[in-house]
């Protein structure tokens, strides 16, 4: 049987064994989220200054939170089976539509936090390694220390003081200017233009996590055998942190990278809520408060099938880092 | 009488006329709508963020100026009948909807009998003695009362009681109707866009009634869930205008040193909102009115206006709020002193019998605190140190809303609350809800969770609901003072004075006693 083949039918058995897991969390969640005090209604009416209990009643009735938790969940799956995430009767739309709308600016700072942190935690990692012990190793590793213990909410907040505030070099908030009403080409640049803040504050935690740990990684790496074979048949330097010590020292790199695009979801709450970034953490948040439970069930279900997604993909990308990894 | 009134309206509308042109059209007025609203109606919701947007979008029959005077908004004039049973208004003629029906008097019939009176939350109440709406014709409208509701001519404005189309909510559930994402009413702006998350835009409704109006072109709401940068856009005019301490106000005293940003407490008038402590009256250990009168005499009010809330606020010294002394219902009281009398505090507990045990501890109570907010959790601190100098020793407890509601509301799992109410334009409308027998209503929010009930005090309620001679409503409400200053249900703190903080570069948009709740007609870029 050829590679490809075989990468196939293992991501398709993947796939299938992630069903059972996925209900299984979907079952959990519901019951975690209901053991919470209040529900939708009391949000609203709360909201809303006050409502008749018959009204609250029929809003119940209407939002099938009258009805016992097993046939609640049994409804939930039901419509999960068929690809219906429910219907958030709070904003008054499909739980689909709303997750769809946050999921791209999720997407966006995602994708370019995960960019610049493994990039440049993978750079600083192997500049702090080569140059062990040196000023450079040093400066690198106290920076790693300081990003990594500072809280990121307060990180945030200073790059709006000192690079929206004082400099005005970026918006202090927001996807894109509302005011101004771009197009294509000058929209991209918007975006990216607003995109710059949340993202740097936001990699900078994850980057001091994979500087510190492709710095440890590479150091593993240089004290194995292979390495003094390596340096005994006379490779120079390069080839040997470059061709051989490098790659080996990525794995936990991958390996973190992939169990942290789940985290990054929950992470980016806090960056989401200074920022006002319009993503899927800051929704999920505000449900929960909210009591909105099926666009919370959604959201979590989506964060879930992006894991495991993730989790396949680094599994996949090990058996290219390393050949004597091999799927089976 | 009411002749009169509208000749002072016609005069100055007209001098307000003469006078629009020196405002500058055009340009986006970006505000801060905090939190992201639950939705767009107005109608069934006074949800605090709906109200940022939805008058804008949605007109009142009336709405009232800073000094609380009436302005005709969609009804050209009223009048009274002498046995206060029938309000006629006469309503504005050529006002269309935005989507280009003609706005006429079935609407108001349909707005009021079918969707206020039935979904609003404080609808049934403002309208409660209203049987019938005529229409004689497609521009006036004959509300028909069972008893005099003077009361209700104060409940009329774009935010408390919007009118809405008709044509789009007749025959659907009003609950649910697509006009609750989507609104179409008859403001200066029209309803444009709402981005989730992000912000809901509002274009200049070009065929506004009223002519040369609105003078800006676009009206932004952003969503900004953190406060510190809800501030620092503010700071960097990003925003123009942020309401109902979206600023807080630890962040208002400093940037209102600034010369382009301005701090005022105009526009809360018609809201009244005063902080309070609720106690549970019916069991527990503050089911005797000593000690929740030792309380009252125990705070210091002004300290915690000077020290929690940057001095913006007033101690409270009555049931009611001196935002009802124009009316004459307001009267002052012993009970509430603004400095606290920890002597005094004692005495009352001491003559109760209620005795300090060996540690000097006289009762040990879980404090509620509303969790609205870091404001309120320094509150709790206060109370929890001052009421330990008197012998009651507190614990905190801070939940998360829906939790909170359910204990108070719902389960009366408690026994003191900190909280803060709305006392709204008229004691009917605000304060009844607070300490009716009738308002013992489980599972309702916001109305007497103390489960206080006095059946003297109930029959006072009652007829000062119906009484339309002011001096003889405010004897009532003297005696109502006097009698909730000596039970205590509810311990009223301080007058909360709310902020708006704005940009100078906007002018006129703080012209109605609804403030923030207002339509923003008038506002215009400098």
């Amino acid at each position: 049987m050829n590679r490809s083949a075989k990468i196939l039918r293992y991501v398709i058995r993947r796939l299938i064994q992630a069903i059972p897991i996925i209900l299984a969390i979907i079952v959990l969640n519901f019951f975690l989220l209901n053991m919470a005090e209040g529900d939708a209604v009391d949000v609203l009416a709360g909201e809303a200054g006050s409502a008749t209990p018959e009204y609250m009643a029929e809003l119940r009735a209407k939002f099938g939170l009258d009805q016992p938790l097993p046939v609640q969940l049994l409804v939930y799956l039901k419509n999960i089976v068929s690809l219906d995430l429910g219907y958030s009767f709070r904003h008054d739309m499909p739980v689909s539509i709303l997750i769809v709308d946050r999921f791209w600016p999720t997407l966006l700072l995602m994708v370019s936090t995960i960019i610049l942190a493994i990039g440049f935690g993978i750079l600083l990692g192997l500049l702090a390694a080569t140059n062990l012990n040196t000023w450079k190793d040093a400066v690198i590793s106290v920076f790693a220390l300081i990003t990594y213990a500072t809280p990121l909410f307060w990180v945030g907040l200073m790059m709006i003081v000192v690079f929206s505030i004082n400099l005005r070099w970026f918006p202090t908030s927001g996807m894109e200017n509302i005011a101004a009403f771009y197009e294509g080409f000058d929209r991209f640049v918007d975006i990216t233009h607003h995109l710059v803040l949340p993202t740097i504050t936001l990699s900078l935690f994850y980057l001091a996590l994979y500087t510190r740990l492709m710095r440890a990684s590479m150091l593993e790496q240089y004290g194995q055998d292979y390495v003094v074979t390596a340096r005994a048949k006379g490779l120079p330097e390069r080839r040997i942190t470059f061709g051989h010590v490098l790659r080996n020292a990525l794995l936990p790199v991958v390996t973190m990278a992939g169990v942290q695009v789940g985290a990054l979801i929950g992470g980016s709450v806090i960056v989401e809520s200074v920022f006002a970034w319009p993503g899927l953490g800051m929704l999920a948040f505000e449900s929960l408060f909210a009591r909105d439970l099926n666009l919370l069930l959604g959201i979590f279900l989506i964060s879930s099938v992006l894991v495991v997604v993730v989790n396949l993909i680094v599994d996949i990308i090990y058996c290219f880092l390393d050949p004597r990894i091999e799927i089976s | 009488m009411f002749k009169q009134i509208k000749y002072i309206f016609l005069f100055s509308f007209m001098l307000f006329g003469f006078s629009i042109y020196a405002q500058k059209s055009g340009g986006t007025l970006v505000y801060l709508v905090q939190p992201e609203p639950p939705s767009m109606a107005s109608y069934i919701s006074t949800s605090g963020p709906i109200g940022l947007v939805a008058p804008k979008i949605y007109e009142g029959l009336f709405d009232y100026d800073n000094d609380g005077q009436i302005v005709h908004v969609l009804a050209a004039g009223h009048t009274v009948s002498n046995d206060g049973k029938t309000v006629t208004f006469n309503l504005r003629k050529g006002v269309k909807w935005h989507d280009g029906k003609p706005f006429t008097s079935d609407d108001v019939a349909f707005t009021v009998m079918n969707v206020l009176k039935k979904f609003h939350p404080r609808g049934p109440n403002s309208f409660r003695e209203v049987t019938r709406i005529d229409t004689p014709d497609s521009h006036t409208a004959i509300f028909k009362l069972r008893k005099p509701a003077p009361y209700m001519l104060r409940a009329l404005s774009a935010y408390e009681s919007p009118i809405v189309p008709k044509h789009h909510l007749e025959g659907t559930d009003i609950k649910s109707a697509k006009l609750g994402n989507k609104p179409v009413g008859t403001g200066p702006f029209k309803f444009v866009e709402w981005k989730k998350g992000q912000y809901v835009r509002l274009e200049k409704n070009k065929n506004y009634w009223r002519k040369g109006l609105p003078y800006i072109d676009r009206v932004v709401g952003r969503f900004v869930p953190d406060a510190s940068t809800r501030t620092a856009a503010m700071e960097n005019g990003e925003v123009l205008y942020a309401a109902y301490n979206a600023v807080p106000n630890i962040d208002a005293v400093r940037l209102k040193k600034r010369e382009d940003i301005s701090v005022t407490t105009d526009g809360y008038s018609m809201i009244n909102p005063v902080a309070l402590i609720e106690f549970n009256a019916k069991e527990g250990p503050f089911a005797n009115p000593a000690i929740r009168r030792a309380i009252s005499l125990a705070i210091d009010r002004q300290f915690m206006i000077d020290n929690i809330f940057f001095g913006y606020g007033k101690p409270a010294t009555s049931a009611l709020s001196t935002n009802f002394k124009p009316t004459g219902l307001y009267a002052s009281m012993p009970n509430y002193p603004a400095r606290g009398d920890i002597a005094a505090a004692k005495a009352e507990l001491d003559s109760a019998g209620i005795k300090p045990d060996v540690n000097g501890v006289r009762v040990r109570a879980i404090l509620d605190l509303i969790p609205y907010g870091e404001d309120y959790r320094r509150a709790g601190e206060y109370l929890k140190q001052v009421l330990g100098d008197i012998g009651i020793k507190l614990e905190l407890r801070y939940e998360d809303v829906p939790t909170w509601l359910k204990r108070i509301y719902h389960n009366y799992d408690f026994v003191m609350n900190l909280n803060y109410f709305y006392q709204l334009p008229d004691p009917v409308l605000g304060v009844h809800r607070h300490y009716g027998t009738d308002q013992i209503r489980k599972g309702t929010h916001f109305v007497n969770s103390s489960r206080y009930s006095n059946p003297e005090l109930d029959q006072l309620l009652a007829s000062g609901a119906i009484e339309a001679n002011a001096q003889k409503r405010t004897q009532i409400y003297k005696k109502v003072q006097e009698i909730l200053a000596r039970d205590m249900p509810v311990v009223n703190l301080f007058e909360m004075q709310f902020l708006t903080v704005y940009n100078t570069k906007l002018k006129g948009a703080n012209n109605s006693a609804l403030g923030p709740y207002s339509s923003f007609s008038e506002a215009y870029l400098d």
